[in-house]
């Protein structure tokens, strides 16, 4: 399933502390070109740090984070370069949506392009109709956010992050917010996106999703990796007691 | 009105609202950099803004009139009661506005911030096409009615003898003897500074507002 042999991106003892709390524990972690990585595991565990940490939304305390040809020691205090080359590498979807309530929807995805990218209005408008569509919202690009369902919403959010080609997108908890039917369209589109060979972590509690679009599943636990293999492998079969107890709880839900 | 001469209200109306736009802009202006002294990640500077902040807004806006025009004015100063009364009402006004700003600015969801870094837009673009609307549009109504209550404050200016409209009020109800009418008239002409602004601000609050609720 996995496009490629070619690792996008590579993380070598990331750490991050809040105080004296320790959320990620020197975590190591490769991700192939057009991989699906789905993270898994009980709230708390530092899976939304992980993301946050990737595209330096978090500065991590320690390690190395490698996306592409950008590689940042986070030990050193990050340059401008060096941001900006990462956060155009990498998407990000977030559980709240995060639109801009006071810009139209087509708004929403252009000006990004428009300031990031130096796309021309023009051009930026036909990438974000083009995009639309692809999530099935074309109709929608006169709107304002607020008039649009959570599930919408959150469908634009993968076209506004999607408008900057990223090379790799994070999706965390994407679905959390949405009540079952509305998750299902957004899950129907990152499958989608998934199909089309875009490399993808997603943080999720949508174990369908974990199972069967993804390619591999990885289960965290108070900042560490506890298991990591295979989606199908993993999800019926898992080796470590912690895997099991975490999977018997959703399912016991 | 029967005999009474309305030029010199007139001729006060028009200081009062110089003095009034004068000092709504010189605060709407200073207020930026207070603001961002206040939030500074240095300390010191922090904690200067914040007493900046509250001494200027903790003290009577009359006594600022007599510290700037009696006290530095009389010293080492001179300044023309316009000069002080602009200076003075400035300064509180950009008190005032620094903390509407804040309250603007701490209305807007921190995953707004978020998104916009995660797309990477920068410092400027964060602020002019994702903060500054946004904050603009909550900062609107507090702004206006700041703006009505600052145009009232402007009376304290004929104390150190601005003839705005409440000094030529004073000078003519003890030229007519007619103190109520003439004061009635002083108030009606506050009123229809006011109605305006209120108005205003008004209409364009929910001019934003159906843009996003359309
Ligand atoms: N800004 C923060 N300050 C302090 N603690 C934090 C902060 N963000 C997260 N944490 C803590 O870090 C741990 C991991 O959080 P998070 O990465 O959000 O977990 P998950 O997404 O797996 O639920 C939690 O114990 C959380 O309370
Ligand atoms: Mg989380």
């Amino acid at each position: 399933m996995i496009a490629s042999d070619k690792t996008l991106i590579r993380l070598n003892g990331l750490s991050k502390h809040y105080g004296r709390l320790t959320v990620l524990d020197g975590i190591d972690l490769e991700v192939k070109a057009g991989e699906v990585l789905a993270i898994i595991g009980p709230s708390g565990s530092g899976k939304s740090t992980l993301l946050r940490c990737i595209n330096y939304l978090e500065p991590p305390d320690g390690g190395t984070i490698t996306v592409d040809d950008i590689v940042i020691d986070a030990g050193n205090p990050i340059g401008r370069a060096a941001l900006s080359g990462l956060r155009r590498r990498v998407g990000m979807v977030f559980q709240s949506f995060n639109l801009f309530p006071h810009m139209s929807v087509l708004r929403n995805i252009s000006l990004p392009q428009e300031r990031v990218l130096g796309r021309s209005r023009k051009e930026a408008d036909a990438r974000s109709m083009q995009l639309l569509s692809r999530v099935g919202l074309a109709d929608k690009a006169e709107q304002f956010p607020i008039r649009c369902s959570g599930g919408q919403q959150q469908r634009i959010a993968i076209a506004r992050a999607l408008a900057l080609d990223p090379e790799v997108m994070l999706f965390d908890e994407p679905t959390s917010a949405l009540d079952p039917e509305l998750g299902l369209e957004v899950l129907a589109v990152m499958r989608e996106l998934a199909k089309s060979g875009m490399t993808m972590i997603v943080v999720t509690h949508e174990m369908g999703f974990a199972e069967n679009v993804s390619d591999t599943v990885m289960i965290m636990a108070d900042g560490n990796i506890v298991e990591k293999g295979p989606s199908k492998e993993i999800m019926r079969n898992p080796q470590h007691e912690r895997t099991k107890r975490f999977l018997r709880a959703v399912h016991d839900r | 009105m029967n005999g009474l001469d309305l030029m010199p209200l007139f001729r006060g109306l028009l200081w009062t609202i110089t003095l009034t736009g004068g000092a709504f802009l010189i605060g709407s202006v200073l207020a930026v950099p207070l603001l961002l002294a206040r939030r500074s990640r240095v300390w010191l500077v922090r904690f200067v803004a914040m007493s900046v902040i509250q001494i200027v807004r903790g003290i009577p806006p009359i006594l600022w009139l007599f510290i700037i025009f009696f006290g530095l004015g009389m010293g080492f100063l001179p300044v023309s009661p316009f000069g002080a009364a602009l200076a003075g009402l400035g300064l509180i006004a950009a008190a005032n506005m620094a903390e509407i700003y804040r309250g603007a600015l701490s209305s807007i969801h921190f995953g707004q911030f978020e998104a916009a870094n995660a797309l990477d837009l920068g410092r400027w673009s964060t602020f002019r096409d994702v903060v500054a609307p946004q904050a603009f549009r909550v900062a609107l109504p507090t702004a206006a009615s700041y703006l009505i209550g600052l145009m009232k404050e402007t009376a304290v200016a004929s104390t150190i003898g601005v003839t705005e409209l409440a000094f030529h009020g004073k000078q003519m109800s003890q030229l007519t003897f007619r103190g109520l009418e003439v004061y009635a008239l002083v108030g009606l002409f506050y009123i229809a500074l006011s109605l305006p602004v209120a108005w205003a601000s008004r209409a364009a609050d929910s001019r934003l507002r159906a843009r996003v609720a359309r």
